[in-house]
C-alpha cells in the first residue's frame, strides 16, 4: 500500500522535453518493478498528433502526445492523474485544465517561479473540487515497489540502492526536492525504507500541506512513521504539530525544521526556497516550528545529521513491537538492474557484436583520425604531404618523396581543363540552374567515365596486362584490335604529334628524369610510335601517360581513375564558386545550335 | 519576493488611485536643480529628503531629514548623492512634498495562504508597534474581493468615524485592488494621514511584489531591492545576473566578519548546512546555493566569488543526494574555478569539505578527490556519510 502515487495511478503529462525525460524516468522505475509504463499520454499542443518514444527497458514504446487535456482522458479513460511540466507563464491554465477534468484526481506541478497567486488559486479550486494539487516546484512522488510521479528518486542506480522496488515502513514528506532524495536513502539504510515520499514543494504557498497527507499515511495500514522535512516560514509545521497533537495517532511522526541559523544572522536577511521566510513579526521561525512539534509528541533531533540515528531508534522499536517484520535484503542476483545499452555493454566486455564492415585504412575512435595508424597532424608535423595521406588512404602504404612528387605534378597536371569539357560544363550548368556546391560537383563527377577522363584505370589495367605478359607491342596491338578495341589511353580529339599535349611532354620529361625503372611508360610510349605512325593523333595522351607512371610506382590498377577524379574535383569547384561569385543566370542552348530532326508538325490521331 | 523602493512603491500607489504626497527621484544635483524650476511644489512646500536605496535605519545614518525648504533641500541632496556607507554608494535620493498632518494611522494588506489579510488601525507612525493587538483584520480568500460592507466594517470596528471611515474604506479598497493586480506580497501604508482637505494620503509605503509574476507586469522597469537592509554587493549582483540566465539556479548572499564559507547545493540542504555551522558556532561567510541541474560556468563563476571571500577557512561543498543535478558537470565548473582561485594564488590554509550524492556521483567525487594529487586541502566522502557531518569535521579541524 501506499498513498496518493500507486499502482493504480496512470498518468498524463503537460508539457515537452522536460516531460518527456521524466516519462523516461518513471519508466526505469516501473521496469525495475517489472511493470508496465503508466504514462498514457502527453499534452504539449506543438507536436499534438505525434508520439513521443519512451525507452522502456528493452523497447521503445510510442506515448501519443495531444492537444488538450481533454482529447487525452478521452483517448485515455485510465488516466487519474496529470503532471505539469509548463513554463511559469502558462502553468496556471494548463493545471486548471487538468483540475477541471473529471477523470483527473491528482495533479503534481513541477514548474518552478509560478506566481503566488497562481498557486494559491489553483490550491483553493483543488479543495474545492476534492482533489490534490500537489506542488508547484514539487520534485514529485514515488511510492516504493508501485509508482514514481516526475524524477523524485534520481537515477536508476539510486532507486536500486533506496530499495524502492519494494515497500518499507516509512512515509516521508518534505519541500525540499534534494532532501526527499536524501531521506529516502537514510529511511534505506537506517531502517527498511519507505512506503510514499512526496515533494510538496518549496513555494510560500504549496497547494497541499503536511495534514492532508499525514491523514493519509494515517489511513495507510503500511506506513508506521513518517519523516517530516521542514523549514522556517509559513504555518505548515504548526498544523502538523497541531493535527499529531490533537490525538493519539497510528503513525510515528519525526521531524526536523531548517533555519535555526536565522537567529544568528543579519535581520532580514533569507535563505533557501521562496517559502522560507519568517513571517514579519516573527513566527514561523525554526525554533518555534520545532517547539510546537516537540509539543505534540514528535520526535524531533537537534540537527539533520541526528535523524538518521532517530529513523534508525523508531524502525528498531517497530521491530520490537512486533509491528512490523525484517525485510529481507535481495540477493545480489535479484537485484533489478536496467538493460545495458550495446555501447554500456561492448565497453565491459560482455558482449561481441559482429562488425558490418571492416576498415583497413583510418581509425577515427580517438582524438584524431589516425591514416595506416599515423596521426594527422603527427604526419602534418613531420612535413608529410597530401600525396602521402594518398598513398597511405588508397594504398596502405608511405610513398617515397620521389613517388610524392610525382603524384603532385599528375594532381596538378590534371586539376583543370577550361569550361568546355564535359565534366566543368556540367557543373556550369547546374550552377548557373542554382543548384547547390556538392550537387553540382556531383553533376560534373557523372561525366568523368570512357570517353571523358576515367580511361586511367582501363589504360593502366592494359598497359600492365602487356608488361605482366610480355607482349610485344604488335602482339599487344593485335590483341587489343581482337579483343579490346582502341587502346584506351590512346588518342586524343584534338592534340597530335604536330600539336602535342605539353602536359604529357611534362610529365614524362620528370619521370624519365628520375632514372627510375618505368617498365609500362616505356611500353606505352613504344605503343604511341606504332599507332601515330598509323594516325596523327593517335597518340598517348594524358590519362595513358598517368596510367602507365602510377602502375610504374605501384598504385593498384583499380585507384587509377580516383587520380584524375581527385585532381578534377579542384577544377570542378573552381568552375562553381566561379558562376555563385559572378552571379551567373540560368542559361540554356540556343535553338540554332539543335539539329531539330524530329517530325514535323502533324495531325494527332484519334486514342484507341 | 521582491522588495520595491519607494519611489516606484509609490508609483504603484497613484497608478490605483492613492493620493501619495508630490516627489522626485532625483540622481545629481544637476537633475534636482532642473526639476525644482518646473514643480511649484517643491518650492511652495515644505520638503522631505531621504537616500533612495535599501538601506535599514535611515534615520539613525542621518539619510532622511525633514522641514526642510527648497535651500537646505538642495544641500541636503548634495551631501546624501555620492555617500559611501560601507559597500553602499547613495546613488539615488527621493525628495516628497512634506504633509502637515495630526492623526497616523496604519494600512496594510499582506498575503497568506489562505487568501489576504486586509489590516487597519487608528494607531498608526511608531504607534503601531505597541498596539498591534489594535489592529483590525479582515481576511478576504483566495480569488474572492472584499465587499464595501466589509470594508466598511472594518473601518469602524478599527475605531474610525463619520467622514473619515467612509474614506478610510475607500482608501482600503483602492489598496487591496493594487495589490492584487499588481501581484503584491505585502503593501504596508504607515503612515496614513489626512491632508488639509481631509483626503487620506499614504505617506510611507513598504511594497514586496512577487519576482515571479514579473512575467505579467510589462510596467514593472525598476529594480528589485534587496531586502535585508542593505543594496546588493557587486559579486551578488553578478550571481543574480548568471541566475537570470540559466535553467536551474545559482544564488550567493555574503555575509562580512564570517569565516566558513559555503557552496551547498539545494534550496532545502543548503539552509541545513548553514544551521549546522551556526549551532557548532561556526560564523558564516555566506550563503549559497545551486540547484536545477544548472550549467557547468554557472557553478564556476558562483565557485569563484566563493573562492574570493577574504579571510575564510573553509569551504563546504555540501550536498544531498540530487534527482537530476548531474555530480559530475556541476563539479567540473566548481573544480575549474578552485583550480582558477589556486593558480590566483587564493585559497591558501584553506580546507574544502565535499560531500554529496546524485547522478553521476561516482566520477563527479572521483575528480574532486583527484585534487589532492594537486596540492588542495581537500576532504570528500560520498553519500555514506551524512549530510552535515563535513561541517561538523570543518569545525573540529579549526
Amino acid at each position: 500500500m501506499s498513498i496518493l502515487a500507486t499502482k493504480d495511478t496512470h498518468v498524463v503529462i503537460q508539457g515537452g522535453v522536460a516531460g518527456v525525460n521524466a516519462a523516461r524516468r518513471m519508466a526505469e522505475f516501473r521496469y525495475m518493478n517489472k511493470q508496465p509504463l503508466n504514462v498514457s499520454a502527453f499534452v504539449y499542443p506543438p507536436d499534438s498528433g505525434k508520439t513521443n518514444e519512451i525507452v522502456c527497458g528493452t523497447e521503445l514504446v510510442a506515448i501519443p502526445i495531444y492537444k488538450t487535456v481533454a482529447d487525452a482522458t478521452a483517448a485515455h479513460p485510465e488516466i487519474n492523474t496529470s503532471l505539469v511540466y509548463i513554463g511559469a507563464n502558462r502553468a496556471y491554465e494548463g493545471t486548471m485544465d487538468a483540475l477541471n477534468d473529471s477523470k483527473i484526481k491528482t495533479v503534481s506541478m513541477i514548474t518552478e517561479g509560478v506566481p503566488e497567486k497562481d498557486a494559491k488559486l489553483l490550491g483553493k479550486h483543488a479543495r474545492k473540487l476534492g482533489k490534490t494539487f500537489n506542488g508547484p516546484s514539487s520534485i514529485g512522488v514515488v511510492s516504493a515497489g508501485e509508482c514514481r510521479l516526475g524524477v523524485i528518486g534520481g537515477a536508476f542506480d539510486n532507486l536500486v540502492a533506496c530499495k524502492l522496488y519494494r515497500p518499507g515502513s516509512f512515509g516521508v514528506i518534505t519541500k525540499s526536492g534534494g532532501l526527499s532524495n536524501e531521506i529516502i536513502w537514510i529511511c534505506s539504510q537506517f531502517a527498511d525504507g519507505i512506503t510514499t515520499a512526496i515533494g510538496i514543494g518549496g513555494d510560500a504557498y504549496p497547494g497541499t500541506d503536511y495534514v492532508s497527507y499525514l491523514e493519509m499515511f494515517e489511513n495507510d495500514p503500511q506506513t508506521h512513521a513518517v519523516v517530516v522535512v521542514g523549514e522556517m516560514g509559513g504555518d505548515l509545521e504548526e498544523s502538523a504539530a497541531e493535527w499529531y497533537g490533537a490525538k493519539k495517532r497510528r503513525i510515528k511522526l519525526l521531524a526536523v525544521v531548517s533555519g535555526f541559523c536565522q537567529e544568528s544572522l543579519p535581520k532580514g536577511m533569507k535563505f533557501g526556497h521562496a517559502g522560507a521566510k519568517e513571517g514579519l513579526k516573527g513566527e514561523g521561525s525554526a525554533r518555534a516550528k520545532s517547539e510546537a512539534l516537540k509539543k505534540a509528541g514528535a520526535i524531533v533531533p537537534e540537527t539533520f545529521g541526528a535523524l538518521g540515528p532517530a529513523i534508525k531508534a523508531t524502525h528498531e522499536e517497530l521491530l520490537k513491537s512486533g509491528t512490523v517484520k525484517p525485510i529481507p535484503d535481495l540477493a545480489p542476483a535479484a537485484v533489478p538492474r536496467l538493460p545495458k545499452t550495446v555501447a554500456e555493454a561492448k565497453k565491459d566486455g560482455e558482449v561481441l557484436v559482429a562488425p558490418l564492415i571492416r576498415s583497413t585504412i583510418s581509425d577515427d575512435r580517438g582524438e584524431e583520425p589516425l591514416y595506416q595508424g599515423y596521426p594527422a597532424s603527427e604526419l602534418i608535423n613531420a612535413g608529410y604531404d597530401i600525396p602521402h595521406v594518398i598513398g597511405l588512404l588508397w594504398d596502405n602504404r608511405l610513398v617515397s618523396k620521389q613517388e610524392a612528387e610525382i603524384i603532385k605534378r599528375i594532381l596538378m597536371l590534371s586539376a583543370d581543363h577550361g569550361p568546355c569539357v564535359s565534366g566543368a560544363m556540367a557543373t556550369v550548368l547546374a550552377a548557373c540552374a542554382g543548384i547547390g556546391l556538392s550537387q553540382s560537383v556531383a553533376a560534373g563527377m557523372i561525366m568523368i567515365g570512357p570517353r571523358f577522363g576515367g580511361a586511367v584505370t582501363d589504360a593502366g589495367n592494359w598497359f600492365k596486362y602487356a608488361i605482366d605478359n610480355k607482349l610485344t607491342v604488335d602482339d599487344f596491338l593485335v590483341y587489343m584490335k581482337k579483343n579490346v578495341g582502341p587502346v584506351p589511353g590512346i588518342g586524343h580529339r584534338v592534340k597530335s604529334l604536330k600539336n602535342p599535349d605539353k602536359r604529357v611532354k611534362e610529365l614524362v620529361g620528370h619521370v624519365k628524369s628520375l632514372g627510375i625503372k618505368t617498365p609500362h611508360l616505356d611500353f606505352a610510349l613504344a605503343v604511341e610510335q606504332v599507332t601515330a605512325a598509323k594516325k596523327d593523333n593517335l597518340i598517348l595522351n594524358v590519362d595513358g601517360t598517368m596510367a602507365a607512371v602510377l602502375v610504374d610506382i605501384g598504385f593498384p590498377v583499380d585507384s587509377l581513375n580516383g587520380f584524375f577524379i581527385l585532381a578534377r574535383t579542384i577544377g570542378i569547384i573552381g568552375h562553381w564558386t566561379d558562376q555563385k561569385r559572378q552571379g551567373s543566370r540560368l542559361i540554356r542552348l540556343f535553338d540554332y545550335l539543335v539539329n531539330y530532326a524530329s517530325p514535323k508538325r502533324r495531325a494527332v490521331p484519334p486514342l484507341k | 519576493m521582491a522588495k520595491v523602493l519607494e519611489g516606484p512603491g509609490m508609483g504603484l500607489l497613484r497608478k490605483w488611485g492613492i493620493s501619495t504626497p508630490n516627489y522626485v527621484v532625483v540622481t545629481s544635483n544637476e537633475e534636482f536643480e532642473q526639476l525644482s524650476k518646473v514643480n511649484d511644489w517643491l518650492q511652495k512646500n515644505k520638503l522631505v529628503v531621504k537616500a533612495h536605496e535599501a538601506l535599514g535605519s535611515r534615520f539613525k545614518l542621518g539619510l532622511v531629514k525633514v522641514g526642510l525648504d527648497l535651500a537646505a533641500a538642495k544641500s541636503a541632496v548634495k551631501e546624501m548623492l555620492g555617500k559611501q556607507l560601507e559597500s553602499v554608494t547613495i546613488r539615488e535620493v527621493i525628495v516628497s512634498e512634506a504633509i502637515g498632518h495630526k492623526e497616523e494611522y496604519y494600512a496594510s494588506v499582506k498575503s497568506t495562504r489562505e487568501g489576504v489579510d486586509v489590516m487597519v488601525t487608528t494607531y498608526g507612525g511608531v504607534e503601531v508597534e505597541d498596539n498591534w493587538e489594535k489592529v483590525q483584520k479582515l481576511a478576504i480568500e483566495i480569488g474572492e474581493t472584499p465587499t464595501d460592507a466589509q470594508l466598511a466594517k472594518l473601518s469602524k470596528d478599527a475605531g474610525f468615524s463619520g467622514d473619515t471611515a467612509t474614506k478610510m474604506a475607500d482608501f482600503l479598497k483602492k489598496l487591496y485592488t493594487c495589490f492584487d493586480n499588481e501581484d503584491a506580497q505585502y503593501v504596508e501604508i504607515n503612515p496614513v494621514v489626512q491632508n488639509a482637505g481631509g483626503d487620506l494620503v499614504a505617506l510611507d509605503a513598504v511594497t514586496l511584489l512577487d519576482g515571479d509574476a514579473k512575467f505579467r507586469h510589462k510596467d514593472w522597469t525598476f529594480p528589485f531591492a534587496a531586502e535585508f537592509g542593505r543594496a546588493y554587493t557587486a559579486n551578488e549582483e553578478e550571481v543574480m545576473a548568471v541566475d537570470a540566465k540559466v535553467k536551474g539556479s545559482v544564488k550567493l548572499i555574503e555575509i562580512p566578519g564570517g569565516n566558513i564559507a559555503m557552496l551547498p547545493a539545494g534550496g532545502g540542504a543548503s539552509v541545513y548546512y548553514s544551521d549546522a555551522v551556526v549551532a557548532r558556532g561556526g560564523k558564516l561567510a555566506n550563503y549559497a546555493e545551486y540547484s536545477g541541474d544548472p550549467p557547468d560556468w554557472a557553478v564556476e563563476v558562483l565557485t569563484e566569488k566563493i573562492c574570493s571571500l577574504p579571510d575564510i577557512k573553509h569551504i563546504i561543498v555540501g550536498g544531498a543526494i540530487a534527482n537530476f543535478t548531474d555530480v559530475k558537470k556541476t563539479f567540473g565548473g566548481i573544480i575549474n574555478a578552485f583550480r582558477k582561485a589556486k593558480g590566483e594564488g587564493k585559497l591558501k590554509g584553506v580546507k574544502i569539505w565535499v560531500r554529496r550524492g546524485g547522478p553521476n556521483e561516482l566520477q563527479g567525487l572521483a575528480a574532486m578527490r583527484a585534487l589532492e594529487d594537486e596540492g588542495f586541502d581537500i576532504h570528500v566522502f560520498d553519500r555514506t556519510t551524512p549530510l552535515t557531518d563535513i561541517v561538523d569535521m570543518a569545525m573540529a579541524a579549526q
